[in-house]
């Protein structure tokens, strides 16, 4: 055998008589099977829950009865974002992001019911996932397991015997790494079957999955190489434990906290209610609908009975309280756009500086990639926002033109005072079937690994670094015997 | 007049009688060596007359004060100088004194630490360096001079002379000579015989926590002859 | 004695992790408070910025509503802000206060498909939880006392002083007091004078910050508690610090993120989502009603009405606002299970927080600062009761018929500034 695999098997068999060590392990390996088997088991309980939801309501919808299609357009739609299989890995933030949002003409409400705003502040220590075990628990369990892989044979004097039988320092510190990673692979394994039985079973696409799994592998890596540089770098193992505890604890739980407080405070954004009010404000300056004298809808009155050739709305083959629902829609629709594109910008903006924090911790750099491939990310919440204030407008304008197709001008005005217009203003239900139902459509592959990569190559960056830090404490080892 | 008087001392630890019917004493003015080899007892004994344990039977006086029902007198009595001196590495070696000086309750003057030094043979110099950068015989003169200070009748030594160079040794004998002419009763454990022999003015066979000889140096002794009889179990 | 705490302090501070460590915690706990402040700063910037906009917000409305005086226009257009004003101790644990809404504005229709309504934050953001001072206090300090005191004992043993320093100690139990005392002393200096600056400068009242340094010395207590029985065992100084921060990771980390896992089975809430669907179809359900049926049902609730002019015609704002009050009446059983099943989860957090001093301690903090889960059930109930003022304001004008003026729209209730 040689000489790094020798002393890889030494150290194991070492770790197998030490009881702290074994007692961490085995209680890591506890936590992630909980950790995977209640995160799979919820996941598939809040999709499976979503989906009856969505069920529901799509069968509201299409078996609401006859009525004013504007009715309908107020009676409006639930939309509910479906869970990727992935989030039973990395749930990332569904839990701060609503699932549900209901959609109506002309205003566009939140995602609510977010599961952080319905727990108590538990949820704000971490949730329990195999993502939250690998991230963070993870890296401290190898810290105590490893802290003394080198440091202890230097105070005991046994790496002096160890050299002179011939071990070079840098055989010592490969072998001691191996059989350090050795432990973190054990650690990874729960996440592996899990991820494994997410791809067979849940229908987790491939590609991504092997990504989290080549992400937390290299994110445990950087751990593994830190604990061993900062053990033959220590003077003694107890400088180590500090030094690496606070190496945890500085990038894994604090770096995370203050970045977002930097990011807040230099992009701030708006609230929602100043966007209801600046929007509204911004409709009033475009056109006002309710005032007869206003410009931009005279002008789209005269530009209307230009298009078919009529003097008066009456004449128009078309139902002109249809024609302008529709043109209204447009505009605030427009709107709803232009203020969730700048917020989408602001958010990205304050995202990308965490991520520049991410260059100075794994654990922010993992957790980008984590999110990212797990599709539940920002992007992947920013994408059912989208979608949905798409598939408002889409079916909004699709009831507006039944508004102005199906019903005549005369009967739309008419239909509080007539009681016959008002009954011919109700229109088959039939019409409500024919509006799609939501589909939410998940990131592409592609898509996902784009976003993933930056983490990762922050990852493979912090290996690189630490190559030279080992060869560094290769050198300082020799120097030292 | 005997400071030290130890009586048919029983101690017991876990079940294990360490110290067995052990009977000592030391006068004012004199040094006692106290041989013998690991787990004989020695350290036991210093333990019993600091009164951190309580011996099953017998008594003990340290200057007329019984360390098992009064700690706290006792050690009043006592310099203590442990295997290995150690001190607070990052203070200096008057910040030291003064610190150890504060702890046992007692107010001296800043002559009088000088003075104890200059006793302790101490360099001036290196009185006010961190201790991190100092030798064992050192470190031991900085002890001596808390002793000095103290002015305490009672010197008890662990293993003084381990691990110092003969030169450093010569030293130490010189130092713990000149208190031994101001009175002091000290009592120290080793397992170098040639080293007790070199300064004790009486030396004590320990053996499964009882004396098996005593011999007074004014009365003559065959060093040689000891050494056949004890240097095996001495040294182990 | 006054010499001895002063040689003891040379002591401690000359140790090479002593003053590092109780200048980051001084600096983590300045940091903390600073960035608590900045953000309730900016929280209360926003509840004075939206004033005038609000403001500006109404008068165009009342511009045009006016001409024509009716009032179920104004009820129906006009929206009302109602904000949560933060309390004076809310910087030193923000808790809920960054994902819930401290904002929120409402008009006169049915509430319960208004009340969830959630915030524009960023998720990322929020994910990692805030840096505040309960932050601090709850994860960074206690491994600060575990620096200090992993090694009190056993690294005096390590370096063999622990006998001489027994021989020579007047009072051994008095100097491992001076000891523990100089370190926990200092920490908690560092930690609260920080603290007290910053709640002085909110106007926080004594007694409240009474209660945050009293729960926060007991925690640390706790800690330091734990670190001595620990080294009363005996063990090296390395088993020590690993044993210490083995337990910290399961207190802080491990055990609340199993309770937040049982507690979610144990109480599941689902019928946020229930109602919300509940109360659209009683709503809209109601243009569908014969109109006669709508108004008895609500006259049940509000029989003061019952003798208006009756309801004709295809529409009337006496029915729309009518039938959306039926449909929160609707939605009140779901709306009031939701609300039990949210308090139930807190009432187990309280629980578990008697076992879990980490738990405890944020859940006392979070009530103290009123920013906890409940805080924001007691803004929704303050939003509910302001909901039930404006209703009662626009009643009188839409079942009289009487037409709403511009001067009207100062008359409406204003949200209380508590």
């Amino acid at each position: 055998m040689n000489p790094i695999r020798l002393i890889a098997a030494d150290e194991w068999r070492l770790m197998r008589r030490n009881r702290v060590a074994m007692l961490g392990l085995v209680m890591l390996l506890a936590l992630s099977v909980i950790a995977a088997l209640t995160s799979i088991a919820q996941r598939d309980n809040s999709d499976a829950i979503r989906a009856r939801f969505q069920a529901q309501a799509d069968q509201a919808f299409d078996g609401a009865p006859a009525r004013h299609p504007h009715r309908m357009v107020h009676y409006g739609h639930f939309v509910f974002r479906p869970l990727p299989a992935l989030a039973a890995f990395d749930p990332g933030v569904d839990a701060f992001t609503g699932n549900t949002i209901y959609l109506e003409g002309h205003r566009q409400n939140s995602a609510n019911f977010g599961d952080v705003r319905q727990s108590s502040l538990l949820v704000r220590f971490g949730q329990l996932t195999p993502a939250f075990v690998l991230q963070a628990l993870a890296p401290l369990i190898l810290i105590f397991i490893g802290f003394g892989i080198v440091a202890r044979e230097r105070e005991r004097g046994t790496i002096r015997q160890l050299f002179a039988h011939g071990v070079a320092p840098r055989a010592l510190l490969f072998g001691k790494a191996l059989g350090l990673g050795g432990i973190a692979a054990l650690m990874l394994a729960p996440g592996v079957l899990a991820l494994g039985w997410l791809i067979a079973f849940e229908g987790a696409p491939l590609a991504p999955s092997l990504t989290l799994l080549a992400g937390y592998a290299a994110y445990l890596g950087i751990w593994v190489l830190l604990i061993v540089i900062a053990s033959s770098l220590a003077a003694h193992a107890r400088t180590a434990l500090m030094a690496l505890i606070g190496i945890w604890a500085f990038t894994v739980i604090l770096l995370p906290r203050i970045a977002p407080d930097v990011a807040l405070a230099t992009n701030p954004t708006l609230t929602r209610l100043e966007t209801d009010i600046a929007i509204k404000e911004d409709l009033r300056k475009m056109g006002d609908s309710h005032n007869p004298d206003d410009p931009y809808f005279n002008a789209f009155k005269q530009r209307t009975l230009k298009q078919y050739g009529v003097e008066k709305v009456e004449d128009l083959p078309v139902n002109y309280r249809g024609l302008l629902a529709v043109e209204g829609e447009k505009l605030t629709s427009k709107l709803f756009d232009d203020y969730a594109d700048r917020q989408f910008a602001a958010q990205k903006a304050q995202s990308r500086f965490t991520d520049t924090v991410g260059l100075l911790s794994p654990a922010i750099a993992l957790r980008r990639l984590s999110m990212s491939a797990a599709g539940t990310d920002l992007e992947g919440h920013r994408r059912f926002l989208s979608q949905a204030e798409g598939y408002r407008f889409a079916i909004v304008q699709q009831l507006n033109q039944l508004q102005a197709t199906a019903i005549t001008y005369d009967d739309d005005s008419n239909r509080n005072k007539d009681p016959e217009a008002g009954r011919r203003v109700r229109i088959d239900p039939k019409n409500w079937q024919k509006v799609p139902d939501f589909r939410y459509q998940a990131a592409a592959t592609g898509e996902k690994l784009q976003a993933a990569l930056p983490g990762m190559l922050t990852l493979l960056g912090w290996l690189v670094v630490l190559g030279f830090g080992m060869r560094l404490a290769i050198r300082r080892l020799a120097d030292a015997a | 007049m005997q400071i030290i008087v130890v009586d048919a001392l029983i101690v017991e630890r876990g079940g294990r009688r360490v110290l067995d019917n052990l009977s000592l004493t030391v006068k004012a003015g004199e040094i006692y060596a106290l041989l013998g080899g690991n787990g004989a007892g020695k350290s036991t004994t210093l333990s019993a007359l600091l009164g951190f344990l309580k011996p099953v039977s017998g008594s003990l006086s340290v200057a007329g004060v019984d360390p098992a029902s009064n700690a706290e007198a006792a050690r009043h009595k006592i310099a203590y100088l442990p295997e290995n001196v150690a001190l607070y590495e990052h203070l200096t070696a008057r910040e030291n004194v003064e610190y150890f000086l504060a702890l046992a309750g007692e107010a001296h003057g800043p002559e009088e630490i000088e003075a104890a030094f200059d006793a302790a043979g101490l360099q001036a110099e290196a009185r006010d360096r961190p201790l991190g950068g100092y030798s064992k015989g050192m470190r031991q003169k900085v002890a001596i001079a808390l002793a000095v200070v103290r002015q305490v009748p009672v010197l008890l030594l662990d293993e003084p002379t381990s691990g110092l160079d003969p030169r450093a040794t010569a030293d130490f004998n010189a130092l713990i000579g000149a208190l031994k002419e101001r009175g002091t009763a000290i009592l120290m454990v080793t397992h170098d015989l040639l080293g007790a022999a070199d300064c004790a003015d009486r030396i004590g066979f320990l053996d499964n926590g009882r004396i098996v000889e005593e011999v007074a140096c004014d009365q003559g002794y065959d060093v040689m002859a000891l050494h056949r009889r004890y240097g095996e179990a001495v040294a182990a | 004695m006054t010499g001895l705490w002063r040689h003891e302090l040379r002591l401690f501070l000359r140790q090479r992790l002593a003053l590092p460590a109780l200048a980051l915690m001084a600096l983590l706990s300045i940091a903390s408070v600073w960035a608590g402040m900045a953000e309730i700063e900016r929280q209360r910037d926003t509840i004075a910025r939206i004033q005038p906009q609000q403001a500006a917000d109404v008068a165009a409305i009342a511009k045009w509503v006016s001409v024509e005086g009716d009032a179920g226009n104004a009820a129906y257009y006009t929206f009302h802000a109602t904000w949560d004003e933060p309390s004076a101790l809310a910087f030193a644990a923000i808790g809920q206060r960054d994902v819930a809404p401290y904002i929120l504005r409402i008009r006169a229709l049915g509430l319960e498909a208004q009340l969830y309504e959630s915030e524009n934050y960023n998720a990322e953001l929020a994910l990692p939880g805030r840096f505040d001072w309960a932050f601090v206090l709850t994860y960074l300090a206690p491994l600060f006392v575990i620096v200090l005191l992993h090694d009190l004992k056993s690294g005096e043993r390590e370096a063999g002083r622990i006998g001489l320093l027994a021989a020579m100690a007047r009072n051994q139990q008095a100097l491992w007091r001076r000891r523990i005392g100089l370190r926990i002393g200092g920490l908690l200096a560092a930690l609260l004078i920080p603290f007290l600056i910053g709640a002085a400068l909110s106007g926080a009242s004594p007694g409240l910050a009474l209660i945050f340094i009293v729960v926060a010395a007991a925690y640390i207590l706790f800690w330091a508690m734990l670190c001595l029985w620990v080294g009363s065992r005996g063990w090296s100084s390395v088993t020590n610090a690993a044993t210490l921060a083995a337990s910290w990771l399961v207190l802080t980390l491990i055990l609340p993120a199993l309770g937040n896992l049982a507690i979610n089975s144990v109480v599941p809430v689902r019928q946020g989502v229930e109602l919300t669907l509940e109360q659209r179809e009683k709503v809209h359900g109601g243009w569908d009603k014969p109109k006669q049926e709508t108004m008895q049902a609500f006259f049940k609730a509000y029989p003061e009405w019952k003798d208006t002019k009756p309801v004709e015609g295809g529409f009337h704002w006496k029915w729309y606002y009518a039938f959306q009050h039926l449909g929160d009446l609707a939605a009140a059983p779901q709306a009031k299970a939701y609300r039990e099943g949210l308090e139930a989860r807190d009432r187990w957090t309280g629980r578990f927080g008697f076992a879990l001093p980490a738990v405890g301690l944020q859940t006392i903090l979070h009530r103290t600062a009123r920013t906890d889960l409940n805080a924001g059930l007691i803004y929704q109930d303050r939003i509910r009761s302001y909901h039930k003022q404006l209703r009662r304001f626009y009643y009188p004008y839409v079942f009289n018929e009487v037409p709403f003026r511009e001067a009207d729209f100062v008359k409406a209730p204003q949200w209380e500034h508590r």
